[in-house]
């Protein structure tokens, strides 16, 4: 276990008034919140800052941490790899900062388990139902997979404390499933309270970084490079889909940015998404004396201004 | 800290084959009835149904209440502020493609 030093986290001095902490915090908040940041990483740090404002905004327990910092010294540095939470499970708690995720170990040793676990449930029997985030390949939404995940999650043992208790759940993922859309697991949430039934659990699925696609929905995006050549004169390409390669016809006249659309190759569904091959046309670089003479026939034979458009405006 | 046994897990897309009432979206997403409510009226969510009572999300509703959640407790953002934030993120994502 590190030493955390809640006050790097927010880029604030000890001496920081409780305003200045709370500026800091909103500010790193912006940047770093994991709907909102494009930062690599963000969710970590948005996590390390939530949990240092819910110790700093507190007068008693930034109290018990200077204490504890005066004797210590900031732990070694690591960094997780993206999408470091996925499979770890946590439970809000309502509009409550503490509640945000799993505090790190650090945080549980100083102020408890429990912290983290402020139930605001009245008398509602119901268990609490559980989120957690579980990454998959494209591939997967294609032809579905058998995912083992383990969880963490706070239940009570016998004599009614609570404990953290690893589970290992075997999770049949569907063809057609696609980021953004949630697993739900009937009762696998916290048990119930008195007789109620168990809560649920709620997986969120991502995908896994993918340099070749971007997704949206069902629909899935491929930068697709061709030469002048095979954007003027037409052409037959072979290109990796995600559902295995395919051969694709470029029609002759194609432009840069224009979508060829293989219909229902998407993420399958009911409704399949569609796969688009984006067209950029990729011009050679003149590096030798019989690819600068192309460029010069090229320059004789056409008769071509690209900014024309410019010319009659001014 | 013991692992329970491998369980198997039959579960159903959300999205696809869920509807929620208005409690069991507050459940789903720990959240007081008075701001999902209060997100309805805001455009946030659609559900279908003419009041609370009787108000039907889809499952799409999930991701979006928690992230009207987490912005408006992490950021400490109101109502119509979450709401334009959740439009300019749809807008961001649309031009990220």
């Amino acid at each position: 276990m590190e030493f955390k030093d809640y006050y790097k986290a927010l880029g604030i001095a000890a001496s920081s008034t409780e305003d200045e902490i709370k500026t800091s915090y909103r500010k790193l908040a912006r940047k770093y919140h994991p709907d909102v940041s494009k930062e690599p990483h963000a969710e970590e740090r948005f996590k390390e800052i939530g949990e240092a404002y819910a110790v700093l905004k507190d007068p008693e327990k930034r109290a018990a941490y200077d204490q504890l910092g005066s004797q210590a010294k900031q732990g070694q540095d690591f960094t997780p790899p993206p999408n470091w939470d996925a499979g770890f499970e946590f439970s809000g708690s309502g509009f409550d900062p503490n509640s945000t995720s799993g505090q790190s170990d650090f945080f549980e040793a100083l102020f408890g388990q429990n912290a983290r676990n402020r139930q605001n449930q009245a008398f509602n029997a119901k268990g609490q139902d559980h989120h957690a985030k579980v990454a998959i390949e494209l591939n997967d939404a294609y032809h579905g997979c058998k995912k083992s995940i383990s969880l963490k999650m706070p239940t009570q043992d016998s004599q009614n404390r609570v404990v953290m208790k690893e589970r290992k759940l075997d999770v049949t993922i569907p063809i057609g499933i696609h980021a953004g859309q949630h697993l739900r697991l009937h009762g696998q949430g916290s048990p119930g309270l008195g007789n109620g039934p168990a809560g649920d659990l709620y997986l969120e699925i991502i995908f896994k970084p993918n340099t070749l696609y971007s997704i949206d929905d069902r629909d899935i995006y491929m930068n697709l490079p061709i030469t002048p050549w095979e954007a003027a004169l037409g052409a037959t390409v072979n290109i990796p889909a995600p559902n295995g390669s395919v051969e694709l016809k470029i029609p002759s006249g194609s432009k840069s940015n224009q979508k060829l659309r293989l219909k229902g190759r998407g993420i399958p569904g009911k409704t399949p998404g569609d796969f688009y091959a984006v067209i950029t046309i990729v011009v050679p670089p003149a590096e030798t004396e019989k690819a600068k003479e192309a460029y010069r026939a090229m320059a004789k034979n056409f008769d071509f201004d690209p900014r024309s458009n410019m010319r009659r405006s001014s | 800290m013991s692992a329970a046994d491998v369980q198997i897990m039959r579960c159903s897309i959300v999205e696809d084959e869920v509807q929620m009432t208005t409690s069991e979206l507050c459940h789903a997403t720990n959240t007081e009835a008075e701001y999902v409510i209060a997100w309805v009226y805001e455009g946030i969510l659609s559900p279908s149904g003419s009041s609370p009572d009787d108000w039907r999300f889809s499952g799409n509703s999930l991701l979006r209440a928690k992230k009207a959640l987490t912005l408006s407790r992490d950021l400490g953002i109101n109502t119509p502020g979450v709401a334009l934030a959740l439009d300019l993120l749809d807008e961001l994502s649309k031009l990220k493609i």
